[in-house]
């Protein structure tokens, strides 16, 4: 057939028009989810073992074929903007443990686990990460993927010309407590000038409220930040700020960087996960860094979970994938890819997770996070947390940065929260 | 769309003209609307249609993902008790100030100089144009290191002329300097480049007649050069506010903080948060869709605030 150019034209237009509805009505009319053989699982970079994710594609490939695609940017946006557009949703999705909390209200849109026997597993895994997955209506909307048992990072050498403790045991032991700790600051501080054994107090107030078993809104909603066991980790964090052992440097600056490559900042408080932030912004650092406790017990940030969302229409094969993908073995290999810690205790032993880590001189770290992340206590997480932490938070940074007054600093923070609480129909 | 006649009517023909009948145009023209179907298609999907849902979605509380409950004007009444939104607002203003005024300085300056004749006239257009098109997020971590305490080049500089440290991204006034510091190194070059197109449509018997009458430069600068370029210089103020009201990704990534931090927080005392990243925090940081919502509705309100005052401007102008 001859086609003219004007004949040409309208096609294409009509091509067009046609595109432009057919889409419109598509997000509406065509059915959500996989279709039993397609298995979609979103995760993030770093989320997951890229080791594990091939092994488990080749080992479902001949019942399903398994597409797990990373999502780039922001990753709980993206998967609730799909969630509640009913189209294309992912059949298992990761869910980030800072965010878990806002998810459990909608338990309702992710498969309960115990439907699919999940109950049985329990035991294989920290009890208070799997606690942490539990929705108001006793369902289990997430499988548990790491934790971040949080520890000391030094550096021996600047501890042991300050006449510190430098062994990973020893420093242990003696900076078992806040108050040892800070004492310790004191002294690194008059023995070596312009060394800081804190970068800021918000690492102080973080890590002390994540030694606690309640933190800023309790089952019933109502707000509890103003109570004593915040109160505690606020003049906690303010001691440290009196004391003199913080730097007023900003985390993650060049300054910072240059300070901490150069021994003023020998010391960080963070997750297991640091350890790989550590090698990567501190690379002429190797052998020069050791893991030890925390002051005070251990604490927790981060880690993650994988769910079945409702869209899934084989939800057995789903859990079956995910559980494999979530075993011992693959957690201890999650682990020494992607510096994921596992949730499941008996990875600890595991030989591959006990090798000897150049980077903090051969030590084996695992000694230290293992039982660290046994001991994790376990603590209520509410969707309103995040609302109502932030004005806290945001008043220690100030207290700690700008040297503001901490006692109007806590009467600021407190009064906020009582507004944000109004607001989000928290009881104070 | 634009109605304003470009070219003044010609005179009434002798002849009456068949009245045109609307129906029929619109079948005659059919090809010209579908030719231009595709953009409002697009728009109506993507643009129209999410503008309506925010407002619906600001008369709601919502989490993002379960129901939602109609909550009537409660958002909005929290909107104007909200301290952090007004302080919000007045960051952006005087962070927007503290970087066009420079900016509009530099870039005419910058205009003037090139306009005159030199070598080499393209290649600093292009040198010009650059910052613009460099990625916010490169040019926020270089200026990070640029402004940082202790090994900062702007500090250097001031010890070297025997000055104290300033704590730039620490202190509420440095943070302040800081952003609008990177925005007026990124917008100067563009701003002149358009400056510099306007300079060239003054006709150069203007610059004759001024100096035949014995003009010095400053005032052919001031009587001439200015006046003739008051609707560019209106244009490049109208696009600043435009850009300089939305500003965000510059404190964010300036003022990015670590892991167990908020990165919309503005660093201390939120003196960096701007309207949009106070938005993008109430938003996708509390899950508070519904607020998120009434905050951008409010910053809509403060944009039309400042395009009426433009418009003012731009009118009372034009009446001199």
């Amino acid at each position: 057939m001859r086609l003219s150019r004007r004949g040409l034209l309208r096609a294409g237009l009509a091509g067009t028009a046609a595109t432009a509805l057919g889409g419109l009505a598509s997000g509406c009319a065509v059915p959500t989810g996989s279709t039993g053989r397609n298995m979609v699982l979103w995760y993030w970079s770093g989320g997951l073992s890229d080791t594990v994710v091939k092994k488990a594609k080749a080992r479902y490939d001949s019942s399903v074929d398994l597409d797990a695609i990373q999502i780039g940017g922001y990753y709980r946006s993206k998967l609730i903007t799909t969630m509640t557009g009913q189209a294309h949703i992912p059949d298992i999705a990761g869910l980030k443990g800072e965010d878990m909390a806002s998810y459990l209200p909608n338990a309702d849109q992710f498969v309960d686990l115990r439907t699919l026997g999940a109950e049985k597993l329990k035991s294989q895994y920290l009890d208070w990460k799997w606690q942490q997955a539990v929705a108001p209506d006793g369902s289990l909307i997430g499988f548990p993927i790491d934790v971040g048992p949080v520890v000391q990072y030094y550096q021996p050498a600047v501890y042991e010309k300050a006449g510190l403790a430098y062994e990973p045991d020893d420093v242990s032991s003696e900076m078992n407590t806040w108050d040892k700790f800070f004492a310790a600051g004191e002294q690194l501080k008059k023995r070596i000038p312009g060394t800081y054994i804190l970068t800021d107090v918000g690492s102080v107030f973080e890590m002390s409220i994540g030694q606690g078993t309640t933190r800023y809104v309790n089952r019933d909603k109502h707000f509890i930040g103003d109570g004593e066991h915040v109160r505690v980790c606020w003049d906690r964090a303010v001691e440290a700020k009196r004391r003199g052992i913080v730097s007023d440097l900003v985390t993650g600056t060049p300054d910072s960087i240059s300070a901490t490559e150069k021994g003023r900042l020998p010391s960080q408080l963070n997750a297991s996960w640091a350890a790989g932030d550590l090698k990567l912004q501190y690379p002429k650092t190797k052998g020069r860094w050791r893991v030890a406790n925390c002051p005070g017990g251990p604490s927790n940030v981060g880690g993650s979970f994988l769910a079945i969302t409702k869209a899934c229409r084989e939800p057995e094969k789903a859990f079956e994938i995910i559980t494999w993908l979530l075993n011992a073995d693959n957690q201890a290999q999650g682990f020494v890819d992607a510096g994921l810690f596992p949730s499941t205790p008996a990875s600890y032993d595991m030989k591959k997770l006990r090798e000897p880590d150049p980077f903090f001189g051969d030590q084996i770290t695992m000694d230290v996070y293992g039982p660290a992340a046994e001991k994790i206590p376990v603590a209520f997480n509410s969707p309103f947390d995040v609302a109502l932490g932030q004005p806290i938070k945001d008043e220690i940074k100030n207290v700690g940065v700008l040297g503001k007054d901490p006692k109007k600093a806590w009467r600021d923070a407190m009064s906020k929260c009582r507004r944000i609480a109004d607001h989000l129909g928290v009881s104070h | 769309m634009a109605t304003v006649p470009l070219v003044e009517k010609p005179p009434a023909p002798a002849v009456e003209p068949p009245t045109p009948n609307p129906r029929k145009s619109i079948r005659s023209y059919w090809r010209l609307y579908a030719a231009i179907s595709p953009f409002y298609l697009l728009f109506l999907a993507f643009g129209l249609i999410p503008v309506g849902f925010s407002l619906y979605l600001s008369f709601h509380r919502w989490d993002g993902l379960g129901s939602m409950q109609y909550a009537g004007l409660s958002q909005y009444k929290y909107l104007l008790s909200d301290t952090d939104f007004w302080s919000s607002i007045g960051n952006t203003i005087i962070i927007w100030a503290l970087a066009t005024f420079p900016m509009i300085f530099l870039a005419m300056v910058t205009a003037v100089m090139l306009n005159s004749a030199v070598r080499f006239k393209k290649i600093y257009r292009f040198a010009f144009f650059l910052p613009n098109v460099t990625s916010v997020v490169a040019v926020a971590i270089i200026f990070g290191s640029v402004f940082s305490t202790n090994f900062g080049l702007v500090n250097a500089l001031l010890q070297a002329v025997g000055l104290d440290q300033v704590a730039w991204l620490n202190t509420p006034w440095g943070i302040k300097v800081a952003i609008a510091t990177l925005m007026t190194w990124q917008w100067t070059g563009y701003n002149a480049i358009i400056f510099l197109a306007g300079l060239q449509t003054i006709p150069g018997e203007l610059y004759e007649a001024a100096r035949v009458d014995g003009a010095g430069p400053v005032q052919t600068f001031f009587r001439i050069t200015l006046p003739m370029m008051r609707p560019v210089l209106l244009f490049v103020l109208v696009i600043s506010t435009v850009t300089g009201l939305q500003s965000f990704s510059e404190p964010q990534v300036l003022l990015q903080t670590t892991a167990n931090e908020s990165t919309f927080s503005g660093g201390p005392d939120h003196a960096g948060r701007t309207m949009v990243l106070y938005f993008f925090q109430q938003t996708f940081d509390n899950n508070d869709f519904g607020y998120g919502a009434a905050v951008a509705w409010g910053i809509f309100l403060v944009v039309v605030i400042f395009s009426i005052i433009n418009w003012r401007l731009v009118q009372r102008r034009g009446e001199d």
